[in-house]
């Protein structure tokens, strides 16, 4: 993992949270939705707002203007590049292990 | 469970969270809670994942508040009559069968059933039918509380 990775500690729950908003933005209801149709994961909505608060102070993501009562969030430049790192990281780790069970693929 | 009493179960857990994050979120969260048991999500498994998120959330604010507040969100988990190991459990919550809690008893000691807000209030010490630290001799003030501050506020 690099430097660059601030979501190594960040927890599951705010990288998934990263990925089904890099494609629009979206509030709770529609991320544990969409979270559980690409991970198969259920948030709970504790959860859920646990992570949103911690990525909004570390500026990942921002609240937009408030529609009825929800919150939709989206994802910052900077919550763009996070993403990535991590994922490039997750990639190399992926590569090893992969490479370490002689899984084709690697 | 009916869909009153879920309301409110939701409502009084909603309630442990402090007062700035429930004027972020708090409708909204009511809103999602609704959303999620309609869909089939078992209502304890919200109740719990919101317990255990404003259990969190206090946990992460001043460290004189923390021991108070972690005591205070053990007693309402045992008013939802949870196992504490289901605390992280998630959904798997929902499969938990429920009985009354320790915190129901705190309420026939009165002849009067304790409303889920007021278990959620509900002191610890008096939770368990212990005497208060204050009122124990030999126990210092100033070691029961560093601030002085009451117990859950918001809670």
């Amino acid at each position: 993992m690099t430097d660059a990775d601030v979501l190594r500690r960040a927890g599951d729950a705010s990288v998934l949270i990263l990925t089904s908003l890099a494609d629009g933005p979206k509030h709770g209801y529609a991320l544990i939705q969409d979270v559980s149709q690409f991970a198969g994961l259920r948030l709970g909505p504790g959860t859920l707002y646990g992570a949103l608060d911690r990525l909004e102070r570390l500026g990942l993501i921002e609240a937009l203007p408030t529609q009825d009562r929800r919150h939709p969030y989206r994802i910052t430049a900077p919550g763009v590049a996070a993403l990535r790192a991590h994922l490039d990281s997750v990639e190399r780790v992926s590569a090893v292990g992969r490479l370490r069970l002689g899984v084709a693929g690697a | 469970m009916t869909g009153r009493t879920t309301g409110r179960l939701v409502t009084a857990v909603l309630r442990c969270y402090p007062a700035r994050w429930r004027s972020r979120h708090g409708d909204e969260a009511a809103e999602l809670a609704e959303l999620l048991i309609r869909d089939g999500t078992p209502a304890r498994a919200v109740a719990l994942s919101y317990l255990g998120g404003a259990a969190r959330e206090r946990l992460a604010g001043r460290p004189s508040r923390r021991v108070s507040a972690a005591a205070a969100l053990l007693v309402a988990a045992g008013s939802l009559g949870a196992p504490l190991t289901l605390l992280s459990a998630g959904p798997a919550a929902g499969a938990a069968h429920v009985s009354r809690a320790p915190a129901s008893r705190t309420g026939s000691r009165t002849g009067r059933t304790a409303t889920p807000s007021q278990q959620c209030t509900a002191r610890p010490d008096r939770a368990s039918g212990a005497r208060p630290a204050a009122a124990r001799p030999g126990v210092p003030r100033a070691a029961i509380s560093g601030t002085g501050r009451r117990h859950g506020q918001g809670c």
